[in-house]
């Protein structure tokens, strides 16, 4: 057999670390968080990910060191058997099941800001009722009267306009069946339930467009089932609502038609 | 090999067996290379290394496709019935043998239904290549698109789009996508647009029949075909309550490629079922020359969705509803209209306007779409698709397919929705006086609107009001 094999499996952790080394300088990394929460979710992922990798290496160090040390054709020393160690099996019990309750209680907090603590009153003012059906998002805006459910509502589909800067409340339904409304740059998901009427809030703090796309299979078309997110200005927000409006209670054809 | 320890002499009690061991053990060569049993003579290196190898070649071969050759159709209306004008015996389509009757009469049929085919692949080429006689369509950069008056331009189709959202899906070399019709259409409305394809049978309703020729959400009269500005808004909006999704994503060229195929497929369609009506239903003869086909079926259909722009409805201004004192005027006037039973919108849309005038009623007393009324159980192994019921809008949902604008609203009520049982009430420009004036749809399209919003039990209320008022 020979060191060539240990060779090829000391490859494994090498190219794996390299891959992470060499991933965040080319861009294959997590996306630009623009959210006032994000920080914690994105702590929570490195945190992860340097335990599991440092874990990872060694343990891949350790099985290297042992095909190279004892290979069969260089090494002369008799078989040793062994009939286990109780002591050993109890520390590596104990020690994953430590860090996953360590884990487990670190990440409460992250959790709770993102999805349980509402700031006050803002469930009252919803900024959108996001409804996801297959395979689009359809929006409705409250209108000028600031409520969901009234003739003034303006309807619009897949094109989410948001404030910029201000707490945005998304009331979240589905029309059908699960999908979920996943925000990359704010890090918010949230699984849209038939049935169910879920609040999801958030606070954008850089302009631009942004993917919004559905994270729970949904049928054929859930590949496909993007909507596009624009955080802006709240004046041009509230132009763009205004206009929406206006093109919603259209009554005349407009005699030119230019394409 | 054995080779052992003294663990292991411990264990064996035998001494002989212990002396013998410990012979063996002096006399132990060196070791010696392991080798598997499949492979003998290999090393796990070399059957390594075959793997490898092996699973490269499959990976670089899967690769390799092979290139379909097919003669490319593409000739002019005038060079087709010159040099194509097949034989009698080049007609033949089946080879079985056939009862004797009225052989001429089959030898007929044979030839007419392989012109229609033969004349459908000349005149719009296939999937991958569509193709359209100068007459109907060419290419945005043709310097003879260039030559034409604007008038002239507007009947004829872009190619240049048509052939963006034709072929294959993918990518061509600038990174343009292609194929765009089979990548998001073809599965519902199928590649000839017959709104048959394999996800087709699992929706209600429907998906389009481009080649019926009738669209149901429209901003035209009737009878008239849809303008490109009313299937781009299709495509953009979608059409909630149904499986049509939005595609306002896509970029503007890609919608617009989209809804030239659209159309593409819609002459194509009819001009295939004229001339299968023509020639087989009417017994008409094969047309003889390029500008005999062009006259008797396909000049029609073309002028046909190129005049589309000259029959929009335009609604004039709606009544005065500034105050919610004057809407709810308007609205009231509108309630009236719509349960008046001679104009009849209850009669369909139910007496609390749940779309549910029909439930439990026996199946002549059933509403079905035209493309769905003619299918029997007898008759049912020769559709594509069963039979499903048309079911009136449910108008307290406030989900609307054609819009949820006024004007989308006006334009039902007063064209109808051709394809269906929704009749046309206003009056048409040129045509017939309809029963509804414009200012009285108006007040239908208030009340309407209203609907979602009001509470059902308030004509109830409103009676036991009247009668509380008159008791005391």
């Amino acid at each position: 057999m020979g060191k060539f094999w240990s060779i090829l499996f000391l490859l494994v952790p090498i190219l794996g670390v390299g891959l992470f080394v060499w991933a965040p300088a080319a861009g294959y990394w997590l996306p630009r968080d623009i959210s006032t929460h994000g920080h914690q979710i994105d702590h929570l992922f490195y945190f992860v990910l340097w335990l599991t990798g440092v874990v990872f290496a060694v343990t891949e160090g350790v099985l290297f060191w042992f095909l190279w040390k004892y290979d069969a054709n260089s090494n002369r020393e008799p078989v040793k058997y062994t009939h286990g160690s109780h002591n050993l099996e109890v520390v590596w019990t104990i020690l994953p099941a430590a860090t996953l309750l360590f884990i487990a209680i670190y990440q409460m907090n992250a959790w709770a800001d993102v999805k349980m603590r509402i700031p006050k009153g803002l469930d009252k003012k919803p900024t959108v009722e996001v409804t996801a059906r297959q395979f689009e998002w359809r929006l409705r805006y409250p209108g000028p009267d600031g409520k969901l459910g009234t003739p003034d509502d303006i309807h619009h589909v897949n094109d989410l306009h948001v404030p910029l800067d201000e707490e945005v409340m998304v009331q979240l339904k589905s029309m059908d069946v699960l999908h979920d409304f996943f925000l990359p740059h704010l890090r918010i998901k949230q699984d849209a339930v038939p049935g169910m009427q879920i609040p999801v809030w958030f606070r954008a703090t850089e302009p631009g467009t942004y993917d919004l796309v559905c994270a729970e299979l949904c049928g054929w078309g859930h590949y496909k089932m993007k909507g596009r997110l624009t955080v802006e200005p709240r004046a041009r927000f509230d132009q763009w609502l205004r206009e929406l409006a206006a093109a919603q209670e259209t009554t005349q054809e407009p005699v030119a038609e230019e394409e | 090999m054995v080779r052992a320890d003294d663990h292991q002499l411990k264990l064996v009690a035998n001494r002989a067996l212990q002396s013998r061991i410990r012979a063996e053990q002096k006399s132990a060569p060196k070791p010696t290379r392991v080798r598997t049993k499949l492979l003998a003579g290999r090393t796990p290196r070399t059957v390594a290394g075959a793997w490898c190898a092996s699973l490269a070649l499959l990976l670089i071969t899967s690769g390799c496709s092979p290139q379909h050759g097919k003669p490319d159709f593409r000739v002019e209306l005038e060079d087709f019935f010159a040099k194509n004008r097949l034989g009698p015996d080049d007609f033949r389509i089946t080879g079985r043998e056939e009862d004797e009757s009225d052989k001429e009469g089959k030898q007929a049929n044979r030839e007419k239904l392989q012109f229609i085919a033969t004349a459908q692949e000349a005149a719009f080429g296939t999937p991958d290549k569509p193709f359209l006689f100068a007459e109907v369509g060419l290419r945005s950069d043709d310097p003879r698109w260039r030559a034409l008056e604007p008038e002239e331009r507007k009947k004829r189709l872009d190619l240049k789009k048509i052939e963006l959202a034709a072929g294959a899906p993918g990518g061509d070399q600038d990174g343009k996508q292609r194929g765009l019709f089979r990548q998001h259409c073809a599965h519902c409305h199928g590649v000839t647009g017959d709104g048959a394809g394999p996800t087709a049978a699992f929706l209600n309703p429907y998906p389009r029949d481009y080649r019926q020729g009738v669209f149901k959400f429209k901003s035209t009269e009737r009878g008239a075909k849809p303008t490109i500005a009313d299937l781009k808004r299709t495509l953009i909006e979608g059409i909630p309550g149904t499986a049509m999704p939005s595609f306002m994503l896509l970029p503007n060229d890609e919608i617009e490629a989209l809804v030239e195929y659209v159309r593409y497929l819609g002459i194509r369609g009819e001009f295939e079922r004229d001339l299968a009506s023509g020639l087989l239903a009417q017994d008409e003869d094969i047309p003889k020359t390029g500008a005999e086909l062009l006259e008797n079926y396909l000049n029609r259909i073309v002028e046909g969705w190129a005049e589309a722009e000259t029959k929009i409805v335009r609604p004039p201004e709606p009544p005065p509803a500034n105050t919610p004192e004057e809407l709810h005027a308007s609205e009231q006037k509108g309630r009236a209209l719509f349960f008046d039973n001679k104009i009849g919108c209850a009669k369909c849309h139910g007496p609390m306007a749940l779309g549910d005038a029909n439930d439990g009623a026996a199946e002549k007393e059933r509403l079905f779409d035209d493309w769905n009324k003619d299918k029997t159980a007898e008759n049912a192994g020769f559709w594509l698709l069963p039979k499903i019921e048309l079911k009136p809008r449910n108008l307290r949902l406030g989900i609307y397919r054609g819009g949820r604008r006024p004007i989308d609203l006006y334009r039902r009520i007063h064209a109808g929705i051709p394809g269906g049982p929704m009749p046309v009430v206003g009056t048409e420009q040129g045509g017939q006086k309809g029963s509804l004036e414009p200012e009285q749809i108006w007040h239908i399209v208030n009340y309407v609107r209203s609907l979602p919003y009001e509470a059902m039990s308030r004509p109830h209320a409103e009676r036991a009001t009247a009668l509380l008022k008159e008791r005391n």
